[in-house]
């Protein structure tokens, strides 16, 4: 108990040191984090159901050949794709977003430094301190998530490729 | 003396001669008879004369005498005087080597003490300077005054003086290391005096229940901060004042108050906003033009697309939708062939895209100019702080920081606009894409599976 308190104080105060910038890469880590594991869970529960179901409905039709058959495939893939791609673009998106934020708590921070020389002259390098974190910390921040967004990003849009082409490839026509 | 006795000799010889003349009118006045009576009259006159002569030289040897007795003891007396001086001033000689002598002995036996006198006034001074100043003192007001007077007074201070300056030294260092709850009144915003529990970290932060306070030494008041620090900060006072015992956390000011007052100078929000300048309000014009335009393109869209989800899994055709449209083509050409059906419908589907995608590039648009004009606000913001410094030297940084501020507020403003632009063009595509997407693959399937299951049914029948 006392380490989890241990472990919110130390969030608390690494929050507290980035500003408010960093409270809205939080929100979008939070947010980016959401959505991978739902993607996750998709592909754990839903994607095979997903899969099947589609597989079976071109099963079950006995014309495999005409023009009706060729658009009822493209229309099933279709259906199946919206599945499988779904959030992938929005995955893509808060993973761009989170340097933006970076570089927004950058120049956020260089405010407060000016702000505080503005104030103090140049002499107090402990007053600007507290800026130069709010400066440094949502950057990093802001990169750490987007460098380990990216993988996720790019690996869930290839396996949705791969997903897509597996069902075409799965559902034959004659 | 000498010159005196003269004036009176020759006073005295002037009013003989006085006296002379004026005894021959009376002479004149019993003029005599004969030559004879004149004879005796002038034998006895001078005779007379004579006597009266006589009488007076004497009388002025008696008066010469008294003078030169009194001269002799006047001269006597200027020598007793002078012998009194001589002895007065050897006295005074004594006097000044004995005096010379005791401050010698006098400062000897000071020595350490007159240094230590020093110190104490030289601390009193200190003291008084670190009391006023001290949140402590809003606690316990009053305290600096009696040390006023001992760092002010060139006398020796008393014992007592001591005492209270030790007492007050001891007292800040104990107070320095207490937090303490005491009833006080602190003045608002509002300039209202309120009554109010206030608490006292040390000599470091003071706060009432969610507000943090500055103490105002001149006038030894607690004011409340215009500008309060963070919403956190601020919550931990009120769950600081909750608590009864143990630990609790709370925002403290290690810079005794400084860092506190500096926060009233930071610039509120809109006078940063305006720091940015005519860029900035480019920016953030475009900012709101491109969220207004893009709420309106995910309302649509969310309608249309939930629409075209009701015409999937519905079997009567709604015209109020992209998709109930391409299939009304269908219907409408039920009998053409399968090449003739596609084209229509693809004719169909084209003229449904462009009403689908409409204003999405823009917002695109408007994502990718937001931070370019922020770019553009922090060069013409370079521009004006090289203009400063090539007028003003870069001696003042005050001087710089009106370029400096637009150059930064312009960029941060850039990417405020921009990072929302962002997301909101991704949601307002992903909805129009889907949208598309069923349009185009899905129409053409839909239609299929109709015209099969007609088929069963006819067959059926």
């Amino acid at each position: 108990m006392t380490e989890l308190l241990e472990a919110y104080r130390a969030i608390q105060t690494f929050l507290g040191q980035g500003g408010w910038v960093l409270n809205w890469i939080l929100i979008l880590t939070f947010a980016l984090w959401v959505l991978i594991a739902e993607r996750a869970a998709y592909y754990l529960f839903s994607h095979r159901k997903v899969f099947n179901d589609a597989v079976a409905k071109w099963e079950a039709r006995p014309d495999k050949r005409s023009w009706h058959a060729a658009q009822y495939r493209t229309m099933l893939i279709s259906q199946a794709k919206q599945h499988i791609e779904a959030n992938v673009a929005l995955i893509k998106t808060l993973v761009a977003m989170a340097p933006l934020f970076g570089l927004l708590g950058t120049v956020t921070g260089m405010v407060a430094v000016f702000e505080v020389m503005k104030v103090l002259g140049t002499g107090n390098a402990r007053a600007m301190a507290s800026g130069v974190s709010q400066a440094t910390i949502p950057t990093m921040a802001g990169m750490v998530v987007a460098i380990s967004g990216l993988y996720f990003s790019f690996a869930l849009k290839r396996k949705a490729d791969r997903e897509v082409e597996r069902l075409s490839d799965t559902l034959v026509q004659e | 003396m000498i010159r005196f006795s003269t004036k009176v000799r020759s006073l005295l010889m002037a009013g003989a001669v006085a006296t002379l003349f004026a005894g021959v009118p009376a002479v004149a006045q019993n003029a005599p008879q004969t030559l004879d009576q004149l004879l005796q009259q002038v034998r006895r006159g001078s005779q007379e004369a004579a006597e009266r002569n006589k009488q007076r030289e004497a009388e002025f040897r008696a008066a010469r005498d008294q003078q030169q007795a009194i001269l002799a003891k006047a001269k006597a007396q200027l020598e007793a005087e002078l012998g009194r001086s001589q002895q007065l001033e050897a006295t005074f000689a004594d006097g000044e080597i004995r005096l010379g002598e005791l401050t010698g002995q006098l400062q000897e036996r000071m020595g350490t003490l007159g240094e230590l006198f020093g110190v104490v006034r030289q601390v009193a001074g200190d003291t008084r300077g670190v009391i006023q100043e001290s949140l402590i003192s809003g606690q316990l007001p009053g305290r600096a005054e009696p040390l006023d007077a001992l760092a002010k007074s060139k006398e020796l201070p008393s014992i007592q003086q001591l005492q209270d300056l030790w007492f007050l030294l001891q007292q800040e260092m104990t107070e320095t290391g207490k937090v303490v709850k005491f009833p006080g009144t602190y003045v608002t915003t509002d300039g209202e005096q309120v009554q109010a529990d206030l608490v006292r970290v040390g000599p470091f932060v003071a706060f009432t229940d969610g507000k943090y306070l500055r103490y105002e030494s001149g006038q030894g008041i607690f004011v409340e901060l215009a500008r309060q620090p963070s919403d956190r900060l601020a919550a931990m006072t009120s769950t600081f004042m909750g608590t009864q015992s143990g630990y609790a956390d709370v925002g403290i000011d290690p810079s005794r108050g400084q860092l506190l007052s500096l926060l009233i100078q930071e610039p509120t929000f809109l006078e940063r906003v305006d720091q940015g300048g005519i860029v900035g309000y480019v920016i953030l014009a475009i900012g709101a033009i491109g969220v207004l335009l893009a709420l309106e393109r995910i309302i649509t869209l969310t309608i249309t697309s939930a629409k075209v989800r009701g015409q999937m899994k519905s079997r009567e055709i709604r015209k109020n939708n992209p998709l109930g449209r391409v299939l009304a083509v269908y219907e409408e050409n039920r009998t053409a062939d399968v090449e003739t059906l596609e084209l229509k419908l693809d004719e169909a589907i084209l003229k449904e895209i462009p009403r689908l995608e409409r204003g999405i590039s823009t917002i695109k648009v408007f994502a990718a100019i937001a931070p370019l004009l922020g770019l553009l606000g922090t060069v013409t913001g370079m521009i004006l702080t090289f203009q400063a410094i090539t007028l003003f030297g870069t001696g003042d940084p005050k001087l710089m920081a009106g370029g400096i501020s637009q150059a930064l507020v312009t960029t941060v403003q850039g990417l405020v606009v921009a990072i929302p632009m962002v997301l909101l063009y991704s949601i307002c595509n992903g909805r129009a894409k889907s949208v598309i997407e069923v349009l185009e693959e899905q129409s053409a399937g839909l239609i299929a599976q109709r015209a099969d299951e007609e088929h069963i049914r006819d067959r059926a029948a």
